[in-house]
């Protein structure tokens, strides 16, 4: 049907997504903290299929870039030799999923020449990689927040519907503090609270542990009304009547409501959160260097003459519509499934 | 009708209360104060930032700091700023009315688009102009409004169109009245037109949804059978109808609205409660941050019982309660 | 059968006898002052003799659901005593409850709501079985595929969800799961209702059988006086709480005392009346 091949193409097109972000250092041409020092804000390498001799090549190939003495940051290209552009590539080593020492690349050109898909930055270091890195960052803190917060407003959800009385009051009340409050503010407020000076890492969980906190309450609302709803069944009535426990209630006939919640809600908050990560590290709060993050790349943005004169520094904010957009196209096809009732 | 209302206003104070509370205690679990950058700082003897310290009251137990804090609110002061070295009340007041300049601008400009936007696709639900326009509000909705900020900012910086930042010229000073209103103008368009394209996709679903649902109702159907032209009915007929939850929409987009202006104010330079707020943040200037947390909520409190307001006007349903 | 039967199985000590029973329902809107005061048992003194049906009957509203929750120990009573073979049951802790719970057990009036959609007939059957630990695994299924057998229907369609079965075998399915337990005591809740004649007297002869193979005690709560002149051998009439008139089926429902029982007999045709009275009589 074509809803089901609409939910296919936009679910493959945010996995592609992920995959290249998760397979980062593969990727990646460079490693994401080299420095050029030679070519600080170089724009993106042209990409040629005909030379200068005006022949075709089937291979695309760049030329070597070089400084020109016309202007600071200006650069020519050297059109003595053609590098063509190889697949799978020997380069600088990476470690995949932190264990595995790798050297291969997705793709390549031999020395000297190099190539920026996305330029470089006041250190010459290669945009594309850093992108590719700063989204494992920005990513991986959106997705895994999203985690948390689907964890704890499941837990309260269930809870607060499935006791009822003063403890639903008392939740829901809560919940409504969380609902009603700016989350940026939220977010900026919490953050001060919390200690400056700490290590990359633990700055990375602790604003996944805030960011995740902080967004329980809109799951838990909605978690509470299914429970609720499920609760009412009769055939809960006649477990009871079986002497079964609460939890093996809530187990067999209360949970298996809840799993296309959860599944909707994961896709609705997870560009939030990862947007929310971006701020954060934009404004400066994130896990900081060395670690590139979408938000700090995007940081370089706000001094003016980044702004004006080097457009491929946008790059970063490209790679996080795209992301959103990925997520919120599935978001959509769930939204029509649930509206003509087929999940 | 009353009675409801004062059942909200009593909640919106208990809100205000809690969240002040909250705050108190994030910084009663925070490691860390003001001073600790002072202690990083080898010229400055430990004794001093003790005494600092003892002097801003911060080595006494929270209760009382919490008091202290009240006392300060309730003198008009809303406690005291470290970086600033004034009472918060005198930093908040001129941030908080930019914010409020800045937000409301936008709530009404966007709605004002909103709703003939989405009483118009909705007129036009399942026709080519129905999906072009849902597709468009997808895309502007994946688009955050960090991004929306950035690239209108560079837009506006390379074509020398507007200003491109902050709330006022270098000479507003020497200006006239009209021309001080017309740089105003020009300094607002930016960060509105950020915040207005950031809250129009989930408005514009909303009363599209909203109008959908209500121009399939029989008394609707009815009128149209009478033969009522298609404007009148639209706005005469079925938008009141689809107001109720429309209004309950605007209480709850302030919220966004804020979050959205902390954003565009620090990116575009505006002077409001956002850069405030960053600003406090990061030198963990607490008394600062409690009462910026509390202007917002303030407003967001605000909006919400306009809201309320509204709805109690508008459906006469809610007064038999 | 004749009248001595019943009377000789009513010299037995009762199975379940309730005494003073009260229980009270207070509904309060969130954040007012008004509240909602429902009494649904108010002063419940019965008896149920053993192996014969008790049948209790009453406009709705009138408490029957109450009771039956309270008696299956989904409720607890605000006041008053259960006892169940001469023991105090009202007032158990969760674990001698869970023993007792394989003794008593109800079957709902709507089947399709009771049994949920998503498990199979085997699972929903074994599911009592299972909580209670008395089966595991294979067993499980060996038991719900018994089962099946029993009430009428083919173990084959042990893998079917249960909105692929008619009402009338719902139903079978929901008795069947109700005696996995093998339990004593069986309260029907308006069971029978919303099933068209045929399957109705399908269902009534499979409980039947199942009394006579099982050694059942039936209470039925119904608002079908035909049926409870059908079935029962005993009647209770509830009004608002009360129970307003109990005895022998013949002697309520041929010759009944109270006003509010007359009434309810004379909302059914007369004709109809004096035909089941008749009938009674001749059982």
């Amino acid at each position: 049907m074509q809803r089901k091949r609409k939910l296919v193409s936009a679910v493959i097109f945010l996995c592609s997504l992920h995959l290249a972000i998760l397979l980062a250092g593969f990727v990646a041409p460079t490693d994401p903290t080299a420095q050029n020092r030679d070519f600080p804000f170089a724009p993106p390498t042209r990409i040629h299929f005909v030379d200068a001799q005006g022949h075709f090549h089937l291979r695309p190939f760049v030329y070597e870039s070089a400084s020109s003495p016309d202007g600071l940051y200006q650069y020519h290209d050297l059109h003595e030799h053609e590098y063509p552009v190889h697949l799978f590539v020997r380069g600088s080593e990476y470690k995949f999923a932190g264990l595995l020492t790798c050297q291969v690349h997705l793709f390549g050109v031999d020395a000297p020449a190099q190539i920026f898909l996305a330029g470089t930055d006041t250190y010459g270091r290669d945009q594309f990689s850093r992108i590719l890195y700063g989204g494992q960052m920005s990513v991986a803190a959106g997705v895994l927040a999203t985690g948390i917060s689907l964890l704890l407003g499941l837990v309260v959800g269930c809870i607060a519907g499935y006791y009822g009385s003063w403890i639903d009051e008392s939740v829901m009340r809560l919940a409504e503090l969380f609902l009603v409050l700016p989350w940026l503010y939220l977010l900026l407020a919490v953050r001060t609270f919390l200690p400056l000076h700490i290590t990359p890492a633990a700055t990375f969980f602790l604003l996944i542990a805030v960011i995740g906190t902080i967004g329980w309450a809109r799951p838990a609302r909605l978690i509470r009304g299914v429970v609720l709803s499920a609760r009412s069944r009769k055939y809960v009535a006649a477990s009871r009547g079986f002497g079964a426990s609460d939890f093996h209630i809530l187990r067999r006939h209360v949970l298996p409501h809840t799993y296309g919640l959860l599944l909707t809600q994961a896709v609705l908050l997870a560009p939030q959160y990862i947007i929310a990560e971006v701020t954060l590290s934009f404004f400066g709060l994130g896990a900081g260097e060395p670690m590139p993050s979408w938000g700090s790349l995007l940081a370089n943005l706000q001094h003016y003459n980044v702004m004006v004169s080097y457009w491929w520094m946008f790059a970063p904010a490209l790679a996080l519509v795209l992301v959103s957009f990925g997520y919120l196209a599935v978001a959509n096809v769930f939204h029509e499934q649930l509206q003509s009732g087929s999940i | 009708m009353m009675r409801y209302l004062e059942r909200r206003l009593v909640h919106s104070v208990l809100l205000l209360v809690g969240v002040s509370l909250s705050c108190f205690l994030l910084t009663g679990l925070a490691p860390g104060s003001f001073f600790d950058e002072m202690k990083l700082n080898p010229q400055i003897s430990p004794g001093t930032v003790a005494a600092l310290r003892s002097e801003y009251g911060l080595d006494q137990p929270l209760p009382w700091r919490y008091g202290r804090w009240m006392k300060s609110v309730l003198r008009g002061e809303w406690g005291y700023s470290f970086a600033y070295n004034s009472p918060v009340k005198n930093l908040l007041v001129v941030r908080a009315c930019n914010t409020l300049l800045l937000t409301s601008l936008a709530m009404i400009v966007a709605w004002l688009l909103a709703v003939p936007l989405g009483v118009w696709i909705a007129n036009r639900s399942g026709r080519w102009q129905d999906r072009v326009s849902m597709a468009g509000t997808s895309l502007l909705f994946a688009v955050p409004e960090l991004v929306l900020a950035l690239g209108l900012l560079y837009l506006v910086v390379r074509t020398h169109v507007l200003p491109a930042g902050g709330m006022t010229s270098a000479e507003f000073e020497r200006l006239g009245l009209w021309a001080k209103i017309r740089d105003l103008a020009a300094h607002l368009v930016v960060p509105t037109t950020v915040l207005v394209l950031g809250s129009l996709p989930i408005l514009i679903r909303h009363v599209r949804g909203s109008m959908i649902e209500v121009l399939q109702a029989p008394f609707v159907q009815a009128a149209r059978a009478h033969g009522i032209g298609r404007t009148r009915l639209l706005f005469r007929y079925a938008l009141p109808a689809a107001a109720n939850p429309l209004i309950s929409l605007f209480g709850l987009s302030v919220a966004g609205l804020l979050s959205g202006s902390l954003l565009v104010e620090v990116i575009t330079g505006w002077p409001g409660l956002g850069p405030l707020l960053l600003e406090a943040s990061m030198s963990r200037d607490f008394y600062l941050v409690t009462g910026v947390v509390m202007a917002s909520t303030f407003f967001m409190v605000i909006g919400s019982l306009l809201a309320d307001v509204m709805l109690v006007v508008v459906d006469p349903r809610v007064w038999t309660d | 059968m004749g009248i001595e039967p019943a009377v000789q199985r009513a010299v037995k000590p009762a199975l379940v006898k309730a005494g003073r029973l009260c229980k009270r329902y207070v509904q309060r809107a969130p954040f007012s002052r008004k509240k909602f005061i429902v009494d649904a048992l108010v002063d419940v003194d019965f008896e149920i003799v053993p192996g014969c049906v008790t049948a209790v009957v009453g406009e709705s509203g009138s408490g029957k659901s109450t009771l039956a929750a309270c008696l299956v120990m989904l409720e607890k009573p605000d006041a008053g005593e259960i006892w169940f073979e001469g023991r105090e049951i009202s007032r158990l802790g969760h674990r001698e409850l869970a023993q007792l719970r394989s003794k008593i057990q109800l079957v709902f009036q709507d089947s399709a709501g009771a049994l949920n959609p998503r498990f199979s007939a085997a699972e929903i059957i074994s599911e009592p079985l299972m909580i209670q630990r008395q089966d595991s695994g294979n067993q499980l299924r060996t038991r719900a595929c018994e089962l099946m057998e029993e009430v009428g229907l083919c173990a084959d369609w042990a893998d079917r969800h249960p909105l692929e079965f008619s009402g009338g075998q719902r139903q079978r399915l929901a008795i069947a799961r109700a005696i996995a337990l093998n339990p004593s005591f069986l309260i029907l809740d308006e069971s029978l209702s919303g099933l068209d004649l045929s399957t109705q007297a399908q269902i009534l002869n499979l409980l039947l059988d199942l009394q006579a193979s099982r050694g059942l005690t039936y209470l039925l709560i119904s608002h079908d006086l035909g049926l409870v002149g059908q079935f029962a051998d005993f009647v209770a009439v509830m009004h608002q709480g009360r129970i307003v008139e109990h005895g022998p089926r013949q002697q309520v429902l041929g010759n009944p005392q109270h006003e509010h029982t007359r009434n309810l007999l004379g909302s059914v045709q007369t004709l109809a009346s004096n035909f089941y009275a008749a009938q009674a009589g001749s059982r």
